[in-house]
C-alpha cells in the first residue's frame, strides 16, 4: 500500500494536470505512454521544515499540447515557453504538495524550476534521499514525479 | 474606470495567462504591465501609475513577500492594492499576508476566482465596465 506522501504526491499531480493543463491524467500507463522518449526534465529546489527538490520527468510529445492548453490558445508557443509552462506545473504541484504532507501551518520556500529538454538540468548537486515517487499517464506520454528530501539541508 | 495592472511573476507562462484571464473577465482593463521579479515590478511602478498588482510569492531576485513589504514601506505606492497569486498553501504565511493588506488567490486558479476578487478588491465590478467605487479604497481594502 502506498504511504501518505506517495499519495498527495500522486493526487497532487493529477490535480494539477487537470487543473492548470486541461489534460486528463490516468494512474494506469499503457504500453505507448510507457514507450514514450523522454522530452524534458524539471528540478525544483525547496527549503523550509525539511528541504530538498521535486523533479518532475516529462515523456512524449505533449509539451506544445499543455503550453498551448495552459495559454488558452490554438497553437502552442515557442519551445522555451513549452518548458516554461512544465516548470510552472512544477511549481504548482511543489507548493501545494509540500503544506499538504508537512501541515498547513508550515512555509516553505521555493527555488526557480530548472528545466531541461532531454535529461536533467545542469548545476545539481546530490538530490537528496529519495522519499515519495508517482507517475501518472498522460494521452500519449507520462509523467514520473520523484520528491527528494534532504537530510543536511533540514531548516 | 480602467484599471492599470500589473503582474509579477518570474514565469512568462503563467503572466501570460494572468494577462488572459484579465481580458477576457469583462474587467474594464486598461493598461497591463509585467515584472519577472520584485526589483523589476517597483521599476514598473516607478514609471507608472498602476491601481493593482497581482504578484506571485516565489520569485528570484525579489520574492513577493519582500516586494509587499517594500511597496508598504513607499509613501507614494503604499496604498497600492495588492493581490497575491500563488501555490502558497501555508496558513501562516497567508495570514501575514493578509496582515499586509494583501488578498490571496492560490494556483491553480479558475478566471473565475480573478475576477471575483479583483471586484472584491477594487470595487469595480465586471459588467459593462461600471465602477462601484475607488480602485484604491481610502484605508485600503476591508477584509
Amino acid at each position: 500500500m502506498p504511504d501518505k506522501t506517495t499519495v498527495q504526491l500522486f493526487r497532487t499531480a493529477v490535480l494539477t494536470f487537470e487543473e492548470l493543463g486541461f489534460l486528463l491524467p490516468s494512474e494506469e500507463i499503457d504500453a505507448r505512454q510507457a514507450a514514450a522518449a523522454l522530452a524534458a526534465v524539471v528540478h525544483l529546489d525547496f527549503t523550509g521544515p525539511f528541504a530538498g527538490t521535486l523533479e518532475l520527468r516529462f515523456y512524449g510529445d505533449l509539451l506544445p499540447e499543455l503550453a498551448a492548453n495552459m495559454l488558452g490558445e490554438e497553437e502552442p508557443p515557442p519551445f522555451q515557453e513549452q518548458l516554461d509552462a512544465l516548470g510552472e506545473v512544477t511549481n504548482v504541484i511543489c507548493g501545494n504538495l509540500l503544506p499538504a504532507i508537512a501541515g498547513r501551518e508550515q512555509v516553505f520556500d521555493l527555488c526557480e524550476p530548472r528545466v531541461a529538454a532531454d535529461g536533467p538540468p545542469a548545476g545539481n548537486q546530490a538530490l537528496g534521499e529519495l522519499q515519495a515517487e508517482a507517475a501518472v499517464g498522460l494521452a500519449g506520454g507520462r509523467a514520473e514525479l520523484s520528491l527528494y528530501v534532504r537530510a543536511d539541508a533540514v531548516v | 474606470m480602467a484599471l492599470n495592472v500589473l503582474i509579477v511573476d518570474d514565469s512568462s507562462v503563467m503572466r501570460a495567462m494572468i494577462k488572459k484571464t484579465l481580458r477576457l473577465s469583462g474587467l474594464p482593463v486598461g493598461e497591463i504591465c509585467e515584472a519577472e521579479n520584485g526589483v523589476a515590478a517597483l521599476e514598473r511602478l516607478e514609471e507608472r501609475w498602476l491601481d493593482l498588482a497581482l504578484v506571485d510569492i516565489n520569485m528570484p531576485v525579489m520574492n513577493g513577500i519582500d516586494l509587499i513589504e517594500e511597496i508598504r514601506r513607499r509613501p507614494a505606492i503604499a496604498d497600492l492594492v495588492i493581490m497575491v497569486v500563488s501555490t502558497e498553501s501555508s496558513e501562516t504565511r497567508i495570514e501575514s499576508l493578509r496582515r499586509m493588506g494583501v488578498d490571496f488567490v492560490h494556483k491553480p486558479f479558475t478566471p473565475e476566482d480573478i475576477k471575483r476578487k479583483i471586484e472584491n478588491l477594487t470595487g469595480v465590478c465586471a459588467d459593462a465596465g461600471q465602477d462601484n467605487g475607488p480602485a484604491v479604497p481610502d484605508g485600503g481594502p476591508d477584509f
